[in-house]
């Protein structure tokens, strides 16, 4: 008998009591991370929630009409949500223009074409300007670009199209410096980082020997990327886009400093205007009276909305990309 | 007790011998598909019993079921006995912790914890027992030994286990394990990721251990059951094929299916 | 010349003129990032000076500091962290240890991705429902909240990434030597993921020390030095946006050193934590 077996009894019965604390404290421990876990989908139902009682008024006052009214007048306590609607859609969708096609070329020219020993730094650089606070880009906007675009860029266009209908009001006078297009191009600057990541990220997932049976068969890297890479991460792509152009409706900051706060739409790209995030920025603190912080509050539920619905969206696409690389 | 076994699966003249784990009718689901067939057989105890079959013949899966770690996952179930010294082991009402402090499992790829080398055998020795420095540094030592790695560690307790080669870590694996002091050691495949020289000390102290221990070795290395077990089963299918004394079925196995493998014909 | 050659020429100068497009895509925006940087450090430099960290933010036209919006951000990102992270790394516990395979990790993953890249100003108008309202007036907690808010899917998502990336193996190893599951995450697996933990919390105080729109109607701001927590407090990110848009020169440029400050501690922080995981990866 060696002396293993003859341990054993003595050690058996401290054993009970610990196997029995055990037994409760990994019970403990597995309701704490649970708990922590549901906590987590809380959050969001609590955002919903508390952005729905705190609208209830306004939207109950004015109904379906405040997101169908220009107006926006504290005076006269009349609130409609268009005109912010309006910007915010419109900047962020100028924005997407810009930074879908730059984005997409940056990832292949880092997948392609960039030297491997440049990749990391220059894809790291990349990763970096996604981390910039957004009221960096929101200051560097007002004081650098918006002077440039005032001084020589917008009265160079405002001159080419003068006279020409249709483009003559898109970009109508006078040169503010501020206003829709350059909150868009502020905006293209901020969510280009997250499309090329998440565009390089995907065309990673492109399982080389397809590339490599396209490039055998005589393609041109332009026509393995087009014809191969693109197609194949076509969804990925499309939830990439859909990621920033989700952080573009939302972004606040940048937008603030540079959108000029004018509760009006105008066909000009170059005009004033406002979103939703910037209402909010700039109004909350000062509103006045219930009925108009309960319409500041309608706002923040209408952003909310829709950017559940795009980020949803986007992460079901990228979900799916996921699914196909996992299996 | 052995009446109860059918008669094919008890080796003749071994009879003496103790069986310290009895499988009884044990079928094993993943989902809805069925691994392991009706199993029943008697591991005798303090010897050494080798599993081998082709690879996804459920011997590794009949190894999984003895210690119930097959339960860190969903979809898996067993059904039928575990007889671990006469009390089974499938039973709900055992405590999965305790009886993984019974029966020891070593596993194919050397797993050090991210810890130093004397903290991965204090490690599992700490979690039921209270005992002081001086105490826990003899066991330390005493299950370093046992492993055969004293030597070549003692001066180095406190480096990571992470900083050890392949076959010391398995080692140091196999020290933890019976620093605890198991009754059962389950091995899986041991030594597949080790070199020629690592596996022969793998297999020189498997040997050294049955004196104590009842060992179970799942391997696809024949060569090696042959080595180092006393009895062998082969597997195929997810059904035991045949379970005899280990020189019996690599000499004159009864059925044909065994004589194939042994022979290479399949596998 | 045949058909075919000349197809062939037509490809590649296409293929040319592509490549050449992405190449330039690439030059406009690292050209864009260092226009940002360039700006940044000549305009931010510049006002750099020890009063910038003695003195308090300044009446308008008047010289000061930006001590009390400093000290705001940091009292306020700590506690936001120190709220946030222990939620965030038990629920990223849960979807990688216990709860791996239950449809609630599935949904959670989702719901966290979402709140991960949801507008933060809706944070900060929930934690104005939540906080500031009910209490009457704003406060520095109410900012440190909605900075927890920020903070708990970053660390969720890192923490669940990481759990992920422990070989099951080592679980299996520790779970058979009759360890509990909660020894096993919190000895095997947590050491495991340690520098990828870390690196998660990292990235999400860089991601809470710029942010504004969440504290705006949360903390609001407060011209003087306050450690009171259930008083407004000034931050380094408010006082900026206050100050780059008044009219008062020493005011702007305060806006611009204190936005040198916050880029500088975000890129330091950024570099810093994935130098952390990068040096796993190479191992």
């Amino acid at each position: 008998m060696s002396a293993v077996q003859e341990a054993l009894p003595a050690v058996r019965g401290s054993r009970d009591a610990t196997v029995r604390r055990f037994a409760l404290t990994d019970a403990i421990f597995h309701a704490v991370t649970r708990a922590a876990a549901i906590l987590v989908l809380v959050l969001l139902g609590g955002v919903a929630i508390s952005l729905f009682a705190g609208s209830w008024q306004a939207l109950s006052t004015f109904g379906f009409s405040f997101v169908t009214s220009e107006s926006w007048n504290p005076v006269t306590e009349k609130f409609g949500a268009l005109a912010p609607i309006y910007g915010t859609i419109i900047t962020s969708a100028i924005a997407i223009l810009i930074a879908v096609p730059l984005g997409i070329g940056i990832a292949i020219f880092l997948t392609e074409l960039c030297p491997r020993p440049l990749r990391r730094p220059i894809g790291m650089a990349v990763e970096l300007l996604a981390g910039i606070p957004s009221i960096i880009y929101g200051i560097w906007g007002l004081f650098v670009l918006a002077p440039f675009l005032q001084t020589t860029v917008q009265p160079f266009i405002i001159s080419v199209f003068h006279g020409i209908p249709g483009l003559n009001s898109l970009f109508a006078g006078p040169p503010y410096g501020i206003g829709l297009l350059t909150s868009a191009m502020i905006l293209a600057i901020m969510v280009l980082p997250f499309i090329t990541s998440i565009t390089k990220d995907v065309f990673d997932t492109v399982p080389p020997v397809l590339k490599e049976s396209a490039y055998g068969i005589g393609c041109t890297t332009w026509e393995v990327t087009r014809r191969v890479v693109i197609p194949y991460t076509r969804i990925g792509i499309m939830g990439g886009v859909m990621l920033g152009l989700g952080r573009a409706l939302g972004e606040t900051m940048a937008v603030t400093f540079v959108i000029g706060n004018a509760h009006r739409i105008s066909t000009s790209l170059f005009a004033p205007a406002t979103t939703i995030s910037a209402t909010i920025a700039n109004e909350f603190t000062e509103a006045v009276g219930d009925l108009y912080t309960s319409s500041l509050v309608a706002l923040g539920l209408i952003l909310f909305v829709i950017t559940f619905l795009i980020l949803a969206i986007a992460r079901y696409m990228l979900m799916r990309i996921d699914a196909r690389t996992g299996a | 007790m052995s009446q109860m076994l059918s008669p094919d699966m008890t080796i003749a003249g071994e009879a003496a011998a103790k069986a310290k784990i009895e499988v009884k009718n044990l079928n094993f689901y993943y989902g809805q598909s069925k691994a392991l067939k009706d199993i029943t057989l008697s591991l005798p105890e303090r010897s050494v019993t080798a599993f081998i079959g082709p690879s996804g013949c459920g011997k590794s899966t009949l190894l999984r079921v003895f210690n119930r770690i097959y339960e860190l996952y969903p979809k898996q179930t067993a059904e039928g006995q575990v007889l671990l010294d006469g009390q089974n082991v499938l039973d709900r009402s055992q405590d999965l912790n305790l009886l993984r402090t019974k029966i020891g499992m070593v596993f194919q790829k050397p797993t050090p914890f991210p810890m130093s080398i004397y903290e991965n055998i204090a490690f599992g020795v700490r979690l039921y027992e209270k005992i002081s420095k001086a105490e826990m540094d003899g066991r330390v030592e005493q299950a370093l030994k046992r492993a055969a790695l004293w030597t070549e560690v003692k001066d180095k307790l406190n480096a990571s286990g992470l900083s050890l080669s392949g076959g010391q870590q398995q080692r140091l694996c196999i020290a933890r394990t019976v620093a605890v002091k198991p009754e059962v050691i389950l091995l899986d495949e041991p030594a597949s990721a080790l070199d020629p020289l690592s596996t022969a000390k793998i297999e020189e102290l498997i040997d050294e251990l049955q004196a104590d221990y009842t060992i179970v070795i799942v391997t696809h290395n024949m060569q090696q059951a042959a080595r180092v077990s006393k009895q062998t089963a082969f597997m195929y299918l997810g059904e035991l094929v045949e379970f005899d004394r280990t020189e019996k079925i690599f000499t004159s196995p009864r059925e044909k299916r065994t004589q194939d493998y042994i022979t290479g014909r399949f596998g | 010349m045949s058909t075919a050659a000349s197809l062939h020429q037509s490809r590649k100068r296409r293929n040319g003129v592509m490549m050449t497009l992405c190449v330039a895509a690439a030059g406009i925006g690292l050209v864009w990032l260092a226009l940002i940087l360039g700006a940044l450090l000549y305009k931010g430099l510049s006002g750099v000076s020890l009063s910038v960290f003695t003195e308090m933010t300044p009446p308008p036209g008047d010289a000061g500091g930006l001590l009390n919006a400093i000290y705001g951000s940091i009292v306020m990102t700590i506690i936001g962290i120190i709220v946030g992270t222990p939620i965030g790394v038990l629920a990223g516990t849960y979807m990688a240890e216990y709860g791996r395979f239950s449809k609630l990790t599935t949904v959670v993953r989702f719901i966290n991705d979402i709140l991960l890249s949801a507008p933060s100003i809706i944070i900060g108008l929930f934690v104005y429902e939540l906080m500031v309202r009910p209490m009457g007036h704003f406060s520095a907690i109410a900012g440190a909240v909605a900075l927890a808010i920020l903070v708990i899917p970053v660390v969720v998502r890192t923490t669940e990434d990481m759990l992920n990336l422990v070989p099951n193996a080592l679980r299996e190893a520790g779970t058979a030597i009759g360890a509990p599951r909660w020894v096993v995450i919190r000895s095997v697996a947590y050491r495991a993921a340690l520098s990828g933990i870390v690196t998660g919390i990292l990235l999400a105080i860089a991601r809470i020390s710029g942010e504004t729109a969440p504290l705006l109607f949360t903390a609001l701001n407060n011209q003087f030095w306050s450690s009171n927590l259930n008083a407004p407090m000034a931050s380094l990110p408010v006082t900026i946006f206050q100050f780059a848009l008044s009219p008062y020169e020493e005011w702007q440029q305060l806006a611009w050193t204190g936005a040198l400050i916050i880029t500088l501690t975000v890129l330091a922080l950024s570099i810093f934590a994935r130098s952390l995981t990068g040096r796993r990866e190479d191992k």
